[in-house]
């Protein structure tokens, strides 16, 4: 992501950690690991990127408790697996990682989140990218469709053009974890925005109405929360070719912290905001509003619902007007709905009437 | 009766005492019209099973048609039950199918050879009698004066009480109790409920013991945790009555599921009506939460993995009907009941209690003896450096006096290991008393005591140790001989000094006082009772005629215990 480490660097910087934790136990202290406080308590916006990263708070996990202990020991462990691969030319799945810790003995993970969690804690405590450390994901990418131009770099090395309207078939183009210059190039566009969509049933049928064509537009699948890839290609598309993304997703407070990561950047990547954030993106909908506007069929708010709604509330990356109207719109209203509840009025309504009418207020239709 | 009504054949039984030689056989009916036990044949036999002559015994062998079930409401939980609160007994549960196939074949083994004590008859109490019993009372009587009557056939009447009875009901003194009318009988009875009078004696019923409730318990049911509590004697509405109870958590007891509850009034299992029973209002009216059970409201029967034992014993058990399947409302039992159940949810929280310390201690040892040797063994590898020296982050870590102990069976020797290390992971030297619990009153013998002690009371054992300095340990070890595998699976550590031991209680000097003297009354008691203790199967033998005998007494009284008495009116 423009700013790959030399392996030595990288090196040197783990082996900061494993210092630290030496360090201590020779004064006959108790070995610790010092790493920013990642929660919204600890994140600033960044004013020179327009982005949200973490602050200058620290939290020390130190070996005084089972599990920080053993916390202790796998960051080692995953030290050690990293210095390996570096040596060798290797890398390996963050899922490969998880099932190659069973060899750890006690440092072994319980559970891949753990693991990831961790390979994340390292990523932000030395400053460098999990690519540095030759992990990936399995996570794939989203889909693309629209009439713009990418060239890839395939497997046998060769640059390949692929139209992600004329090449490719309903599914769309797939976009791989790797999006960087050096596998992916944004090669020519004929369209006027991207649009981000929620779920996959709505994604199909923009695609099926011909939506992208009528509009001009391209259309990216987000699967739910965005993975790093996916993030990563809209802010490139939107830097780039200098265009427009609007989010269109369910209205709920869960769709709020997709916009959230994918504009301001996620509290868990917030030491990569300013790779990851497009802070031009716009939230199309569906917003509380247009609950009662579109009369949409709605559920009601479950409490983990109005919990999450109530953390947004107090998250630095929605304190402004529009997010706090919104939410405590949504606390008042005490519903949520989804994408597809416009289905209420037909398969069409939603590119023929909701869409247009929500773009015409961005001044995009 | 069930086995005539549905096949039409005869009971086959056999029975032998150990005095004579021997066996009677009978076949036995039932005149359904009159109630009344037929004899068919009458033979004698010499009694043999597999070339040996049986010395005595019973053997009853019926025929039934009926739909065989299993779970909660079947012959094997009925006869499981009944091995719990008859751990004197041997029982074998086969089941063969229509196919011949043996399909069941459950033994539960004794835990005790002692029999329990025999039941001594008592004549009833006057707040305890039914107008129908006084009526056949007065009809059979022989004595001449009401008075007289009075104190001879009831308890707890003095001459006094009965002449106030007299007085109260109108009725003179010399009255012919046999030819008093029915108005009188009535007024008699009336001026029975508003005398005061000495409560009947308590010592006719036959309790199992808590300590024979546990071994019941644990020996059908696969469990960590068991407590029991067999509470004094006591009097409602003069009958005597006695409960015990019993809770065993943990083990193989399924946790999503309502607790399992036994029910037992004199020792046969109640199966049935679960919900309108009186043993079941007083469970239920615990609140089980704040001894570590799950429970909606504090109300009901609580989740969890445990099994509540509840055993009415009384002279005049009192059902809800005639099938006698649920015990009836009473105030005074219900109390009684509340009150053993709320001491053993006190055990059951101090065991969790006890349970979550070593749990936190458990994860402090796993800390330093393997994580944080790991941490500094990869480190200095990745680093190429020396492996420190932990003690300093160790005791830095730990900061605290921890005793590790561990009681266990030995399959070799057959003998119970306890053993115990004490550590001191703080920055000082410490000295303390360790001091253990172990089965003495059991029987168990103390062996391979390394380190010596010495008693402190009866079943608690002292040792000193002397400054033990930081980073230091002591290790205490001992084996119990003589206890059977289950008896023995928990010992208790407490401490004497200033510091807190993770692991071990601060010895509470009362209770060690109360102990010692509790100790020596039982000694006296125990010293009538010495000669009492070897126990051979022939000794057992003979007990067992003489408590024979009493039956038979008990029925030509015919105001025994409701266990024995043929359902009358």
């Amino acid at each position: 992501m423009g700013r790959r480490r030399e392996d030595g660097e990288t090196k040197e910087a783990l082996h900061h950690i494993v210092n630290e934790m030496y360090t201590k136990l020779e004064k006959g202290e108790t070995p610790t690991m010092t790493l920013p406080v990642r929660t919204k308590l600890n994140i600033d916006f960044d004013k020179k990127l327009g982005v949200y990263k973490y602050g200058k708070k620290k939290s020390t996990r130190d070996a005084s408790s089972l599990g920080s202990a053993k916390n202790l020991l796998r960051a080692l462990h995953m030290v050690e697996f990293i210095d390996e691969m570096i040596e060798n030319g290797k890398s390996s799945t963050l899922r490969e990682m998880y099932y190659i810790s069973e060899g750890w003995g006690h440092g072994k993970f319980s559970t891949q989140n753990e693991s990831n969690n961790l390979a994340e804690d390292l990523e932000i405590i030395t400053s460098s990218m999990r690519e540095d450390f030759r992990l990936r994901p399995e996570e794939d990418g989203s889909r693309i469709i629209g009439n713009l131009t990418i060239n890839e770099l395939n497997r046998r090395g060769e640059w390949m053009k692929i139209n992600a309207r004329d090449d490719v078939g309903d599914s769309g183009y797939g976009v791989p974890y790797n999006v960087e210059e050096e596998k992916i190039q944004l090669l020519d566009h004929d369209i006027d925005f991207i649009m981000a969509i929620e779920t996959g049933g709505m994604f199909d049928r923009l695609i099926e109405n011909g939506f992208d064509e009528e509009f001009r537009c391209g259309l990216v699948h987000l699967k739910g929360q965005p993975a790093r890839s996916t993030r990563r290609i809209l802010k490139r598309m939107n830097e780039e070719w200098n265009l427009p993304v609007v989010v269109f997703a369910d209205g709920d407070p869960w769709s709020f912290r997709i916009f959230g990561s994918i504009a301001y950047g996620a509290i868990k990547t917030a030491h990569i905001s300013e790779y990851l954030a497009t802070p031009s993106a716009t939230y199309l909908g569906v917003t509380a509003d247009d609950i009662i506007a579109y009369d949409l069929p709605s559920d009601d708010l479950t409490s983990k619902d109005v919990e999450a709604l109530k953390s947004e509330l107090s998250d630095p990356r929605f304190a402004d007007g529009y997010w706090q109207e919104q939410i405590n719109t949504m606390l008042k209203l005490g519903k949520k709905a989804e994408q597809q509840s416009l289905a209420k009025y037909g398969l069409d309504f939603v590119t023929d009437t909701y869409l247009p009418e929500k773009l015409a207020e961005l001044g995009l239709a | 009766m069930y086995s005539q009504l549905t096949t039409g054949k005869q009971t086959y039984v056999k029975s032998k005492i150990a005095s004579e030689n021997t066996a009677i056989e009978v076949n036995l009916g039932i005149d359904t019209r009159k109630n009344k036990a037929v004899k068919y044949r009458q033979e004698r036999v010499i009694w043999t099973e597999d070339d040996e002559i049986i010395k005595h015994g019973l053997m009853i062998k019926t025929e039934m048609k009926a739909k065989f079930q299993r779970g909660n409401q079947s012959i094997g939980q009925y006869l499981k039950m009944t091995s719990i609160v008859n751990p004197h007994a041997n029982i074998r549960f086969k089941y063969i199918n229509s196919e011949g196939e043996t399909e069941i074949d459950e033994f539960w083994k004794r835990a005790t050879r002692n029999l329990p004590k025999p039941v001594n008859s008592i004549k009833p109490h006057p707040h305890g009698i039914h107008l129908g019993q006084l009526q056949r009372m007065l009809k059979e009587s022989e004595e001449r004066k009401l008075t007289s009557f009075l104190r001879q056939n009831f308890s707890g009447v003095s001459s006094r009480a009965a002449k106030e009875v007299c007085t109260k009901a109108g009725l003179s003194d010399g009255a012919k109790p046999k030819l008093l009318k029915a108005e009188q009988i009535n007024s008699l009875l009336d001026a029975c409920t508003n005398v005061k009078f000495l409560p009947p004696p308590t010592n006719c019923l036959s309790p199992i013991e808590d300590l024979l409730i546990k071994k019941g318990l644990s020996k059908t049911i696969d469990s960590k945790f068991v407590t029991t509590l067999t509470r004094s004697p006591r009097v409602t509405s003069g009958n005597p009555y006695q409960i015990e109870v019993g809770l065993i958590f943990g083990g193989s007891i399924p946790s999503d599921q309502q607790v399992q509850l036994l029910r037992f009034a004199n020792r046969v299992p109640l199966m049935y009506q679960q919900g309108g029973c009186l043993l079941t209002q007083a469970i239920s009216s615990v609140d089980w939460r704040q001894y570590g059970l799950e429970q909606s409201g504090g109300k009901g029967i609580p989740k969890g993995p445990a099994t509540i034992l509840v055993h009415l014993a009384s002279t005049n058990v009192q059902f809800t009907s005639e099938a006698k399947e649920a015990v009836a409302s009473n105030e005074d039992v219900l109390q009684e009941i509340r009150k053993s159940l709320l001491e053993l949810g006190r055990n059951l929280r101090r065991h969790m209690k006890k349970k979550k310390k070593m749990a936190k201690a458990q994860e402090k040892f796993d800390l330093i003896n393997d994580i944080l040797p790991a941490i500094a063994e990869k480190a200095s590898s990745l680093l190429n450096k020396p492996i420190p020296e932990l003690s300093r982050t160790i005791s830095k870590i730990m900061n605290a006096v921890i005793f590790e102990q561990s009681t266990v069976w030995d399959k070799e020797t057959k003998t119970t290991k306890v053993s115990g290390i004490l550590y001191n992971y703080t920055a000082r030297p410490r000295s303390y008393t360790i001091l253990m619990n172990w089965p003495e009153k059991q029987g168990a013998v103390m062996i391979d005591n390394q380190r010596g002690g010495r008693k402190e009371t009866t079943g608690l054992w002292a040792w000193k140790i002397e400054t033990l300095q930081p980073g230091e340990n002591a290790i205490i070890e001992f084996g119990l001989d003589n206890l059977e595998k289950g008896d023995w699976t928990e010992t208790e550590v407490f401490y004497r000094g200033s510091a807190e031991i993770i692991g071990a209680s601060k010895l509470d000097e009362k209770i060690l006082e109360e102990m010692k003297r509790q100790n020596s009354e039982d000694l006296d008691e125990d010293l009538g009772i010495e000669n009492e203790v070897d126990e051979t199967i022939s000794n057992v033998a003979s007990r067992a005629e003489v408590s024979n005998i009493n039956l038979t007494e008990v029925q030509k009284e015919s105001f025994q215990t409701k266990l024995f008495e043929e359902e009358d009116e």
